[in-house]
């Protein structure tokens, strides 16, 4: 019995204390979290619209360059020379995917595209997030629809080439890219 | 002089560390932490990274349960083990998210998988249990760091074959054919074989029979 209640105590005691810690590590680390992911969907806008800026002028780049407006519940990002960006998100192989895509004044080609957040395999799905395979989207159309080629080379103005020993990851990111374009282009031209 | 040195060879503090460096090495002798070698050692970036996630975890692990290792019952030591590295990993992912954000990304969920390394786990039950605070200290530092060498041989092999850079800087010539099957988990299995294979003929770790 004795030994019973000792250990009960044992395991409340330590998870009070690991607990507490987290808390305290949480709430201290929150602001600064919260704040860098600001920041980089920010920076993440910039870049794919092109437009450059230092470390420490993101916010001042940002606002002066772009206008966030919201149409049907939607936020979109416009520039001064009618460019579109909106964030896009979707499930991956392993985890979400998200991230943020800039199109053309024509609506119809990629201006560029980006990704915040991935969960897939580092070194194989993960690096659909690299800068590599993410700026073959310029300038290819969006219409009839994305396609990401996975066994052969890319050809058409629509097909861009996958990344080898990625093809799930690279066929996820396909569909997400094609059903938030397409959701968001709709929403826009209501 | 030499005298000294090899006096020094016989304390328990060289041979703890000489243990986790060579002799007991988490990898090729324990084989354990094996998931997470072959996973993230495509790129030499990730794999310090993770060894110096793992070392830390290790560290403060080993440190935590072995200065209360007189007051854990031994029917809840497991799970003893598993909420203080749970709370060191959380604590460093927070840590990387706050501060290092890049290196956050690019670790991904294998931050949060440290947690099931079974290195730490291995040194909690297998040495900080029973040993002070120092020798405990010692043991996960020298295994720490004996994981996250193995991590970089292999990883610096696998990303020059596979992407023929180290580190992202080119190293082999723009004619260089990328190995594809070595960035992807079968030929790091193979590779990883031969490295126990050549590293156990060398440490001479016999099979238990």
């Amino acid at each position: 019995m004795k030994e019973k209640i000792s250990i009960i105590l044992f395991v409340i005691v330590l998870g009070s204390i690991s607990s507490g810690l987290l808390v305290g590590i949480n709430s201290w680390t929150k602001p600064k979290v919260i704040k860098n992911k600001e920041l980089k969907l920010k920076s993440s806008i910039l870049d794919v619209f092109g437009i450059k800026y230092e470390k420490d002028t993101i916010e001042s780049v940002f606002s002066q360059n772009i206008e966030t407006f919201e149409k049907n519940g939607t936020v979109f990002y416009r520039t001064k020379t009618n460019e579109i960006a909106f964030k896009y998100s979707g499930s991956g192989l392993w985890g979400p995917i998200s991230g943020v895509i800039a199109l053309n004044p024509d609506l119809d080609t990629i201006k560029g595209i980006k990704i915040l957040h991935q969960e897939e395999t580092p070194g194989l799905g993960g690096r659909i997030a690299e800068q590599e395979f993410l700026s073959q989207f310029k300038n290819k159309k969006i219409t009839p629809k994305l396609v990401i080629v996975v066994k052969e080379k890319a050809k058409q103005e629509n097909e861009v080439d996958g990344i080898t020993g990625a093809t799930m990851t690279c066929k996820s990111f396909e569909e997400l890219l094609n059903k938030d374009i397409k959701e968001h282009l709709e929403c826009l031209k209501k | 002089m030499f005298k000294k040195i090899k006096k020094l060879t016989y304390t328990r503090p060289f041979r703890i560390i000489i243990n986790g460096l060579w002799k007991d090495n988490p990898i090729f002798c324990m084989v354990l932490g094996i998931c997470s070698s072959l996973a993230i050692t495509n790129r030499v970036e990730n794999a310090i990274a993770m060894g110096l996630g793992v070392t830390f975890v290790t560290v403060a692990t080993s440190v935590i349960i072995s200065a209360m290792r007189n007051f854990i019952p031994s029917r809840v030591r497991m799970i003893t083990y598993m909420v203080v590295i749970s709370t060191f990993v959380i604590c460093v992912d927070q840590f990387l998210k706050a501060f290092f954000p890049t290196i956050s990304e690019a670790m991904g969920p294998y931050v949060g998988l440290i947690i099931t390394n079974c290195i730490v786990m291995g040194r909690a039950e297998g040495f900080a249990m029973k040993n002070p605070v120092v020798y405990s200290f010692l043991d996960a530092l020298s295994c720490g760091i004996g994981y996250t060498y193995t991590l970089l041989i292999i990883s610096i092999i696998r990303e020059i074959l596979a992407f023929g850079t180290i580190l992202r800087y080119r190293v082999m010539p723009q004619t260089w054919t990328n190995w594809v099957a070595l960035a992807m988990a079968p030929g790091a299995f193979v590779l990883l074989a031969l490295y126990l294979w050549i590293m156990r003929t060398l440490a001479k770790v016999e099979p238990e029979k």
